[in-house]
C-alpha cells in the first residue's frame, strides 16, 4: 500500500456564489497515478487546481477545507504559494510554451527558483528535464529555436520537461492530451507510466480508456461530488455506484 | 437500467444478447431431440439433429463478429464488457454442447430396438436433468439472476450422481452378455458426453454470476459421486 501524499478533507470550493465543489474527502497516494473522471463542469479541474492552489488567481474563488500535501495544510495564508507551486507542477490541456528558445522554456523555472548557479548546472538540468520528458533525442540539436515551432506533442512533452525541471513532487495534468493526435497521446501515456515511479501524478481526462490505461486510482466526479473512488480496474470493471456506471458505460444524461 | 445515450450501442448489445438467447434455444431444443431419440431409438432423426448444429455453428459465428465489433466500436465498460465477455464465453459453452448432442446423435446408429427399459429410464433421468438444467441456466443469463445461476451451479452434483448410476447400469448390462460389448461402449459415451455438457452448464453458471456480481464464484463446485477416468 502507498501512502498518502495528498489528503482532501471536506474541501468545499465557492465561485461567487456558485458552489463548484461539495465536501470532497479523497486521498492521492504516492508515486501513484491517479485519475478524475466526469462529465464537464463536475469539478474535476477545480479539484485539481485547489492542490497547486491555482485558485488564488481567482478573485471571486472561495475554498474551505482541507488540503495537506505531506501532511502540512496548504491553504495556510502563511503558506508560501511560489514553494508550494515548484512542488506542484502542472501541466495544461493546451500545450502553452513560452515564447522562449526550448531551453529557456526549461531553464526559466530553475532559475527563478534559485537552482542552477552556472550555466553547466542549468545545462544539466535542461538535459535531464527533456530525457525524463522523451524529448531530448528530438530537440538535442535545436535547443535555441522556439519552443513554439514544435509539433504539439513535443510540445506537451516541452511543458512536462518545463514542469519536471524545478524538480516536483506532485504533477498535476488537465487533459494533457486532448489536443493531440494518438501517437503523440501514446508518447504522454508512456511518459506518465514512467514518471510515476519518481512523481505523484493526477489527471483529469475525459478518455476513459486513458483513465484504464494509465492509472492506478480513478474518482469518478459528479456536480461537484466525488461520487465514487477506486482502483481503476474495480471502477471500470464493477463500480459499486450506479452514477459511476451510468457515466462510464454511456448512460448520462 | 438506464440507456445508452447512443442508441445504436444500445442496439449492438441488445442484438448481442438476442443471439446469445437464440443460440442457447437452439441448443436446447437440439439435446431434447437428441435424447428423445436415443430413448426412443430413432433413427430417423439422426440427419436431422447433426443437421441443427451446423445452425448452432453460426451463431457461434454471428456472435463472435458481433462481439468484436462492440469491442472495436464501443470498447465497452463495466456491465457492458462483463455482458460482452460472458457472452463470448458462454457461446463457446453452447457450441460445445451442441457438439455433444451431435455426437450423441451418431452414436444412437447402432443400438438395438430392444434395449431394457431400466437401463434407458437411467439414461433419461440424466438426460431430463441436464436439459432442465440447461434450460435454467438460460433463464438466469435472461434474468440476470445470480440466485438462479448458482443453484444450477450447486445442481450439477446431482448431474454426477445419476451419471454414476447411468454408467453402472450399462456396465451391468455389458457384463451380462458379451455380444452387448458393441454399443455398450457407444451408450457410455453417450453418459459421459452428458456429464460432460453438464459441466458446461456449470461454466455458463460460473459466467452468469460474473455478469452480474463482477466476481467469480469462490470456492470449489459440490461433486457427486463420480466415474473413475
Amino acid at each position: 500500500m502507498s501512502d498518502i501524499k495528498i489528503r482532501s478533507k471536506n474541501l468545499n470550493v465557492y465561485y461567487g456564489e456558485k458552489q463548484a465543489l461539495f465536501d470532497v474527502n479523497l486521498d492521492l497516494n504516492e508515486k501513484e497515478v491517479t485519475a478524475l473522471i466526469g462529465p464537464s463542469g463536475c469539478g474535476k479541474s477545480t479539484f485539481i487546481r485547489c492542490i497547486n492552489r491555482m485558485n488564488d488567481v481567482i478573485d471571486i474563488c472561495k475554498v474551505t477545507g482541507n488540503i495537506e500535501i505531506d501532511g502540512i495544510e496548504i491553504n495556510d495564508k502563511n503558506l508560501d504559494v511560489v514553494s508550494l507551486r515548484e512542488r506542484v507542477g502542472m501541466v495544461f490541456q493546451k500545450p502553452n510554451p513560452f515564447p522562449k528558445s526550448i531551453y529557456d522554456n526549461i531553464s526559466y523555472g530553475p532559475k527563478i527558483h534559485g537552482k542552477g548557479e552556472s550555466k553547466d548546472e542549468l545545462d544539466e538540468i535542461v538535459e535531464s528535464s527533456l530525457r525524463k520528458a522523451a524529448l531530448w533525442e528530438e530537440v538535442k540539436d535545436r535547443l535555441d529555436e522556439p519552443g513554439t515551432g514544435l509539433s504539439g506533442g513535443q510540445q506537451q512533452r516541452l511543458c512536462i520537461a518545463r514542469a519536471i525541471s524545478v524538480n516536483p513532487e506532485v504533477i498535476l495534468m488537465d487533459e494533457p492530451c486532448s489536443a493531440l493526435d494518438p501517437i503523440a497521446t501514446a508518447k504522454i501515456e508512456e511518459l506518465i507510466d514512467e514518471l510515476k515511479t519518481a512523481y505523484t501524478i493526477v489527471i483529469v481526462t475525459h478518455s476513459m480508456a486513458q483513465a484504464v490505461r494509465v492509472s492506478q486510482k480513478t474518482g469518478f466526479f459528479h456536480l461537484g461530488k466525488l461520487i465514487e473512488v477506486g482502483e481503476t480496474e474495480k471502477i471500470f470493471k464493477n463500480p459499486d455506484n450506479k452514477m459511476t456506471q451510468d457515466y462510464i458505460t454511456g448512460r448520462f444524461g | 437500467m438506464s440507456e445508452h445515450t447512443v442508441k445504436s450501442y444500445e442496439d449492438e448489445l441488445r442484438q448481442l444478447i438476442d443471439s446469445v438467447i437464440k443460440m442457447g434455444s437452439l441448443t436446447e431444443s437440439q439435446m431434447a431431440d437428441s435424447m428423445d431419440a436415443i430413448i426412443k431409438v430413432d433413427k430417423d432423426s439422426i440427419d436431422k439433429i447433426i443437421k441443427s448444429d451446423d445452425e448452432i455453428n453460426k451463431f457461434r459465428s454471428k456472435i463472435d463478429t458481433q462481439i468484436m465489433t462492440l469491442l472495436v466500436k464501443r470498447a465497452p465498460m463495466a456491465i457492458d464488457l462483463r455482458e460482452t465477455i460472458s457472452s463470448l464465453k458462454i457461446s463457446q459453452d453452447l457450441e460445445r454442447i451442441g457438439d455433444l448432442s451431435k455426437s450423441n446423435a451418431k452414436k444412437i446408429k447402432p443400438l438395438p430396438q430392444d434395449l431394457p427399459d431400466e437401463l434407458l429410464g437411467n439414461l433419461k433421468r440424466l438426460g431430463d436433468l441436464v436439459i432442465k438444467q440447461l434450460k435454467e441456466v438460460l433463464d438466469s443469463f435472461v434474468n440476470k439472476d445470480f440466485d438462479k445461476a448458482k443453484e444450477v451451479w450447486e445442481k450439477d452434483e446431482q448431474v454426477d450422481n445419476l451419471t454414476y448410476i447411468a454408467m453402472e447400469s450399462v456396465i451391468d448390462f455389458l457384463s451380462k452378455d458379451k455380444k452387448n460389448l458393441d454399443f455398450s461402449t457407444h451408450l457410455i459415451f453417450a453418459t459421459k458426453n452428458l456429464e460432460r455438457a453438464g459441466d458446461h452448464i456449470t461454466n455458463i453458471a460460473e459466467n452468469v454470476c460474473y455478469l452480474v456480481k463482477g466476481e467469480y464464484l469462490k470456492g470449489n463446485r459440490p461433486k457427486g459421486r463420480v466415474i473413475q477416468e
